[in-house]
């Protein structure tokens, strides 16, 4: 539970400072401070358990399925990271207080801080490896914000960015990592994966598990090649980089080792791999600091020296190694943190951070110069300060280890080598910026003291290094057993933390490195002219370079693909139709069936080479758009013959009426279109064209042919047994539609109906000048409305609707029906509108075609709902018989009423489509006049 | 027959699909008309073929399967929708982007599919017509 | 027999209906009757919800037809999770037209209850005719929403998607009809039945029909290569309509899971699973096209059609995997993708509103009025769309990783990861242009809309909610996945009587 707090307290503050973000710096930093004091007082209270090796554990179940539980672990190592977070947090805190301007955003800052400071305590205290990566993702993005935080610096948004894909991009890899682990291990929980060490490693997936693992540590922990991110991350506010950038977050990689230790090292993978990466960076991180002009620069890449050298001495299989670097680890926290605020103190102050004009600082500010000069000591390694204590440590770890054999020595020499550089550019830090001179045209000028309080932070830190390193075995030692049992997970072997070890081989290698890095310092002007003549190698250009080249070439690729043709897409869809079928269909033993062929009748067949041949005429003309449009009309109307020549009388009606709309409206659209169209695609196009439309033919042919000459069970014959005794009905295709099968006539018709106020809404404002003359340039009629016309149209429109309600009437047992009579009534109104204009029609019918198609749907519907009530399903239907003269015995069936609304649909519908379409000649009204 | 049937209904898709293909909003609908005829019929064949077959219910022995009638009866109103709709959106965007074709801009400049065809400002070029 | 199981559809259809005639009444009736009948179908999908929850499969016999003859309308725990998905995707896209995109072309709230209305039959419905009407229905609803507000980008955009969308009816109806020659039967459940036994030629015609079908759903669902209609048509759809088309991708997945559990389910022996190893190739593909056009779109909007793919490329990927823990997580995911980049158009729209002519263009633009509070809101959303942790796209990846083993997963775990990494560098690089940079012009744009970005928030929220609430959230998609797997259960529910 006290976990729990521990770890959410920060969370929980986040809102702290926006409340009081009116009040100032001072109350917001006191309100920032709040979390994090309660945290530590709650970590302090566990002292006393986790120093006798006690495990403080907290769990619950999250997600299950997932192996995702809330548990967190206190023991040793989490205690002093946890330690280290919160008091160095605190410190830095203080110090941004001082180091923020009053003009700044500084509620944001703190927010983001708190917002790390949790995610890191998280990531340090989770027990299970899926929890500790959720708080790792969370670091990278808390990060990513702080480092972005002056946004209007593009050094900083790109800065920002790259560290988010660097570790971000680590963090997905370390998920990789860690779902192998749990799929080989069987569970997330700590507890068990640190049991199961052996276990993974006989296993065939530990490679592949350890890489990527070492792939977000390596990433998090800024080794070589990922470590570029950290320098441009310092384009952050100096607290964010004291806090995040040295003491905590680019040390949660470290931790990771530390933390996985039992489970992952031990082995030669192991070995080569940390070893060597460690080995690089030391190096690189060691020489590139020294030619840093930039102070923040030079930290940066000794910070990255640092964690080289902590890795190093993880993969080292050693007992003792570990030990070393967890104890490193908190000596560079405390050492580095403080450089990073006295360089914010010098930049604060100057106004620069460029060492080639800092000088001779220390007749302004000799109290900063003081503590700078003993941390970068302490950096260096120099007796009495705690950096030498575990600087002798790794240096005799590296004497060791014997993996390589006849090249054993190969470490050692490095490690002086690098120890060597590491003194250098202490050196350098100390020299170039307190003495060397005077001042170069700084910004700020004269420098001075900053704010009493601005310091005291960076006091403690170095309070803390000076005590470390005088009076080790007192202060930290039984801290950094607990810890280093923790990560090792046996009991340690016999060390004692001494700064006299007598004379030893360690001693003497510290001693070169002293000696080695002073001459290094003064005989810096060649080495700096061979380092001028390096490439110039930055990280931030290339990283946006190859973004930007990605961009490019990515969106290139993708236009190339994507060229928003509509054929092109066409084209891929039907391929995709036609492979997928030839693929499913090549199984097929034989295209023919075993039912006999029916015997062909000359009128049919004539009937359809007539349609094929005029389709064939669509195709050819479809350039002289009439043209084309009469020889469509001609295989509609064909289509309808032979619905009729197949028995089916109903088809054959409705795609008669249907046919003769159809060709209507075309019609209209010709008119306002350009009667002719170019001929664009190129021949090759029309080739693919060709044989895509030839392949989709075959393919349809052969499909209708093997199945017309199969057999098949259907259920038409429980229609037919029903249709009368349950439908009411002797069309048998009526009572499927109305009641069968109502629901797909529902939707059939609310089709109709939306369709209709979709034309509507999309014929909004559109107006259309007519042309004077047709293609052939002959004048078009300027006689609004034709005297003959109007006299046959209103002759014919009762006859029509005559007509249609006898259709309608008979639906249900002769072919006919509600759609239908819709749709006579329709044409026969459309004809009316031809004659008198719209407007005409519309007042004397006294509806408006939308409420009328409405109407229809909701009558349908209505229809349907009323069974509900009686205790039957939605469009139950029921009926009675009656005899009624001259149209002989209908059946009233509630189907009936449903057909009436099929009726009002189709008629509101198609007239609202059309009548549309017929004024546009005109501007067209907004749908609040229709 | 059912040969010839299925050779005509291959032919109407052909005719159809290679008209879709075209480049004109126009010559596209009627592709899709046509398309929807083969289409249609293909579905209705689905109940086999049945010559001189009583449609509605007497005391004949067999009967044509109802079934596909219904579907097609139903295929063929919404196919009349649709076809309504894209003539319609067709007429608006010819008017729109002064251009028939179905990219609703006359080839000569490249459209990405990376929402990044800003250059088409509303012509009325169309309308001059 | 449920009644209620007819509010899903009927109810949007009746109000749809009832707002074809009032485009002459004021606005603020319009806009009750459509706020009334979301919130109403909220409720009804919430029912529909804890009643399929129970598990049992309850089938709707329309006009007291029995199945196979009538058609039925079916209520597992599938079609309830997706009607409760369009539900609160109907709420708040409905909510957030009421701040004005409504009024920018006509019968706007009339065309969105028929889309629901299209939408929620598709996911009851039990037969496979009914399934095409519910597709038309809410076809020629989205090619109006499509074109609200009009304009040349979207005409063009329409274009496309109405063409390409009506040869895929067609193609439905070639497929259907198949199925019908073959089997004499509509009823989803009793095709089911008919495959399990059928064998030969007649299976192998079968296949080919639902092979086709798998690529009509599959242009719904717009895999490749049949997406590229739509970068364009959701990039430029009006802000509440793109949102709500977050949907109309999964109903083509759905269709596609529906058909490979039950239709060509376990029982179809020789042709279970069909074609799904083609669909895993697909599935991979569009992962990383679309992953690429992200990362290379040049507007906030396209690149959250990209996104979109990304999701559908995920989706189809553990459809195609098919184990009850793939489908677990995927239909976690689902609710994940769908909500939250429907919450990201419409953050969208608001950013554009204070960008000026620029709108989401993805250039240095003027300042915002309100960065920090809209940046803030982008970068939670952003780290939930990336499947970055602590929200919920990190957990539905998670799970997804978890449910493959061996070379499936060489192939999905690096495809995915990337992808992330991807997204994530691509994001950032539009949050940081559109927050970040600014050539400190301001745009005379009118000041935040409090209530639109309020309902833009809630929606958003749902990613904390489904981490919170992840583990019950699972637990009834696990519960579905086994569901659906069971293809005996809704033979029995449908109570056909040759058994399998």
């Amino acid at each position: 539970m006290i976990l729990l707090a521990l770890v959410f307290a920060p969370f929980f503050a986040v809102v702290l400072p926006f409340l009081v973000a009116q009040r100032g710096r001072t109350w917001i930093a006191v309100a920032t401070a709040i979390a994090p004091l309660i945290a530590l007082s709650l970590l302090l209270s566990q002292t006393s358990q986790v120093l006798e090796g006690d495990v403080i554990s907290f769990k619950q179940v999250w997600i299950s399925q997932l192996g995702l539980n809330l548990s967190f672990r206190l023991d040793g190592l989490s205690y002093l990271f946890s330690l280290l977070i919160l008091g160095i947090g605190l410190l830095v805190i203080l110090y941004a207080r001082y180091y923020l301007s009053e003009q700044e955003r500084v509620a944001r800052f703190f927010t983001c801080l708190l917002l790390f400071m949790g995610s890191m305590l998280g990531l340090v205290l989770a027990g299970n490896l899926l929890l500790m990566l959720i708080f790792w993702e969370l670091t990278s993005l808390s990060s990513f914000l702080l480092i972005g935080f002056w946004s209007q610096q593009s050094a900083a948004r790109q800065g920002a960015r790259m560290a988010l894909a660097v570790t971000g991009g680590g963090g997905l890899a370390l998920l990789a990592g860690i779902l192998v682990i749990g799929h080989v291990v069987g569970s997330y929980e700590l507890v068990d994966v640190l049991a199961a060490g052996e276990l993974l490693k006989a296993h065939t997936l530990y490679p592949v598990a350890l890489v990527l693992v070492l792939l977000g540590v390596f990433t998090k922990s800024a080794q070589f090649p990922f470590h570029f991110w950290l320098p441009h991350a310092m384009s952050a506010p100096t607290p964010v980089s004291a806090y995040l950038h040295s003491a905590t977050m680019v040390k949660a990689g470290v931790f990771l080792l530390a933390r996985l230790y039992p489970l992952l090292s031990g082995t030669e993978w192991w070995f080569y791999l940390v070893t060597f990466t460690g080995l690089t960076t030391l190096l690189v991180g060691a020489v590139t600091a020294l030619f840093q002009n930039d102070l923040k620069g030079l930290l940066a890449y000794s910070t990255i020296s640092h964690l080289g050298l902590i890795t190093l001495l993880f993969g080292l299989d050693s007992d003792l190694a570990p030990v070393a670097a967890i104890f490193h680890i908190i000596n560079h926290a405390t050492f580095k943190a403080s450089l990073f605020m006295a360089a914010g103190i010098i930049d604060h102050e100057t106004g620069s951070r460029d060492m080639r004009r800092i000088n001779g600082l220390w007749k302004y500010m000799p109290h900063t110069a003081v503590l700078a000069m003993v941390a970068s000591s302490a950096m260096a390694g120099v007796p009495l300060l705690n950096g030498f204590l575990s600087k002798e440590m790794f240096f005799s770890e590296t004497l060791h280890q014997h993996l390589l054999g006849s090249f054993s020595w190969l470490l050692p020499a490095m490690a002086t080598l690098a120890g060597a550089f590491s003194v250098a550019y202490s050196l350098r830090f100390i020299h170039d910026v307190f003495f060397n001179g005077t001042p170069i045209n700084l910004p700020k000028f004269p420098p001075h003291e900053p704010p009493r309080y601005m310091k005291i932070p960076v006091e403690v830190l170095v309070f803390c290094c000076l005590l470390v390193g005088v009076l080790p075995a007192w202060t930290i030692s039984s801290l950094l057993a607990v810890a280093a049992q923790a990560s090792l997970g046996h009991v340690l072997p016999e060390y004692d933390l001494a700064i006299w070890h007598g004379f030893n081989m360690p001693l003497l290698m510290s001693f070169i490195a002293l000696i080695g890095g002073i001459a290094i310092y003064a005989q810096r002007a060649p080495l700096v002219r061979w380092y001028e003549g390096l490439p110039d190698i930055n990280g931030r250009v290339i990283f946006e370079g190859i973004v930007r080249l990605l961009f490019g070439s990515v969106s290139r690729t993708l236009s190339y693909i994507e060229n928003g043709s509509l054929q092109r897409y066409i084209s891929l869809l039907l391929i995709a139709v036609v492979v997928m079928l030839i693929v499913w269909l090549t199984p097929l033993s034989r295209v023919t069936g075993e039912v006999a062929l029916t015997p062909v009748d000359p009128l049919t067949a004539l009937g359809l080479g007539v349609m094929a041949l005029s389709a064939l005429l669509t195709m050819g003309f479809h350039r002289q758009r009439l043209t084309a449009l009469l020889m469509l009309s001609v295989v509609g109307l064909v289509v309808a013959m032979v619905f009729a020549r197949f028995s089916a009388p109903d088809l054959a009606l409705t795609q008669l009426v249907v046919e003769v709309v159809t060709i209507l409206l075309m019609l209209l659209v010709v008119y306002f279109l350009p009667a002719q169209a170019p001929i664009e695609s190129s021949s090759l196009l029309r080739l693919r064209d060709f044989i895509i439309a030839a392949c989709c033919g075959g393919l349809m042919s052969v499909l209708t042919f093997a199945v017309l000459t199969r057999p098949y069970e259907s259920i038409a014959d429980f229609f037919l047994a029903n249709s009368l005794t349950g439908g009411g009905g002797t069309n048998v295709v009526n009572v499927i539609l109305v009641d069968f099968r109502g629901f797909d006539t529902l939707g059939e018709i609310s089709v109709l109906g939306i369709t209709a106020i979709a034309t509507v809404a999309l014929l909004q404002g559109l107006s259309l000048p007519r042309a004077r003359v047709d293609n052939r340039g002959r004048p078009w009629s300027t006689e609004t409305y034709p005297m003959v016309l109007g006299m046959l149209a209103r002759l014919i429109l009762p006859l029509a609707l005559l007509v249609s309600v006898f259709i309608f009437l008979r639906g249900h047992n002769e072919p006919g029906g509600g759609f239908i009579a819709g749709l006579i009534t329709a044409v026969a109104l459309i004809l009316l509108q031809v004659a008198y204009g719209q407007r005409w029609v519309q007042t004397r019918m006294g509806l408006r075609f939308p409420d009328l198609a409405a109407a229809g749907v909701l009558i349908a519907t209505a229809t349907g709902l009323a069974s509900l009530p009686l205790g039957y399903p939605f469009l139950t239907s029921t009926f009675a018989h009656i005899n009624v003269p001259f149209i002989g015995e209908i059946e009233v069936a509630s189907a009936m009423l449903f057909d009436l609304g099929v009726y009002f649909t189709v008629v509101g519908g198609t007239l609202l489509i059309l009548s549309g379409l017929g004024r546009i000649g005109h501007t067209v009204k907004l749908p609040e006049e229709l | 027959m059912e040969l010839l049937v299925a050779i005509t209904i291959g032919v109407l898709t052909f005719s159809g699909i290679y008209l879709i293909l075209r480049a004109r909003t126009f010559s596209v609908a009627l592709g899709l008309t046509l398309f929807s005829y083969a289409v249609n019929l293909f579905l209705f064949v689905m109940g086999r073929l049945h010559t001189g077959q009583p449609a509605v219910l007497n005391d004949a022995s067999s009967y044509t399967d109802p079934v596909p009638q219904a579907l097609v009866l139903t295929a063929i109103v919404i196919g009349f929708a649709m076809t309504s709709f894209v003539l319609i959106l067709a007429l608006r965007a010819y008017t729109e982007l002064g251009s028939d074709h179905v990219d609703g801009v006359e080839k000569t400049k490249k459209i990405t599919g990376l929402g990044r065809n800003k250059q088409n400002k509303k012509k009325r070029t169309g309308a001059k017509r | 027999m449920n009644h209620l199981l007819l509010v899903p559809v009927l109810l949007p259809l009746i109000c749809g209906a009832l707002l074809m005639t009032t485009s002459r009444s004021p606005i603020n009736q319009v806009r009750l009757i459509s706020c009334g009948s979301v919130l109403l179908l909220f409720l009804a999908a919430l029912y529909l919800l804890t009643q399929a929850g129970s598990g049992q499969i309850q089938v709707y016999g329309l006009g007291d037809w029995p199945a196979p003859f009538g058609i039925v309308l079916v209520l597992d725990r599938l079609s309830a999770l997706m009607l409760m998905v369009t539900a609160v995707l109907g709420v708040f896209v409905t909510l957030y037209a009421m701040r004005g995109d409504d009024l920018r072309g006509g019968y706007f709230h009339a065309l969105l209850q028929f889309q629901l209305a299209g939408i929620n039959g598709a996911f009851l419905t039990g037969d496979l005719f009914n399934l095409f009407v519910f597709f038309e229905i809410l076809l020629i609803a989205s090619y109006a929403l499509l074109l609200h507000g009009l304009g040349a980008a979207r005409l063009r955009a329409a274009l496309h998607y109405v063409i390409l969308n009506l040869i895929g009816s067609s193609l439905f109806l070639i497929s259907a009809g198949l199925f019908y020659g073959i089997a004499g039967t509509l009823n989803l459940v009793d095709l089911a039945r008919f495959i399990a036994q059928a064998e030969g030629d007649q299976l192998f015609l079968l296949e080919a029909a639902g092979a086709l079908l798998m690529m009509v759903f599959g242009l719904k669902a717009a895999f490749f290569p049949l997406y590229f209609w739509l970068p364009r048509a959701y990039a430029h759809a009006t802000a509440p309509v793109a949102a709500l088309f977050a949907i109309m991708t999964k109903i083509g997945l759905y269709a596609i899971l529906r058909f490979s559990t039950l239709v060509f389910g376990v029982s179809a022996g020789g042709a279970s699973g069909l074609g799904t190893g083609v669909l895993w190739v697909l599935a991979l593909v569009t992962v990383v096209l679309s992953i690429l056009g992200a990362f290379a779109a040049n507007t906030l909007t396209s690149l959250l059609a990209y996104l979109v793919l990304v999701s559908v490329g995920t989706l189809l990927a553990g459809i195609a995997i098919g184990t009850e823990e793939a489908i677990t997580a995927i239909l976690y995911y689902l609710l994940h993708s769908t909500w939250i980049i429907a919450g990201l158009f419409l953050l969208a729209d608001i950013i554009a509103k204070q960008r000026g002519d620029l709108a989401t263009g993805l250039k240095v633009g003027p300042q915002l009025l309100n960065p920090h509070l809209l940046g803030g809101t982008f970068f939670v959303a952003a780290i939930a769309v990336a499947g970055l942790p602590p929200f919920s796209g990190f957990f539905g990846k998670v799970l997804l990783l978890q449910s493959v083993s061996g070379s499936a997963a060489w192939q999905l775990w690096p495809v995915i990861l990337i992808s992330g990494l991807v997204g994530v560098v691509g994001l950032s690089r539009a949050g940081s242009m559109i927050f970040w940079r600014s050539n400190n012009t301001l745009s005379g744009a009118a000041p935040l809309d409090k209530t639109a970005y309020f309902f833009t928030v809630l929606l958003l929220l749902t990613s904390p909610l489904l981490v919170v609430f992840a583990q019950p959230v699972i637990a009834f998609t696990e519960a579905t996945a086994q569901q659906i797997m069971d293809v005996p259960s809704y033979l029995n529910a449908m109570q056909l009587k040759e058994a399998l």
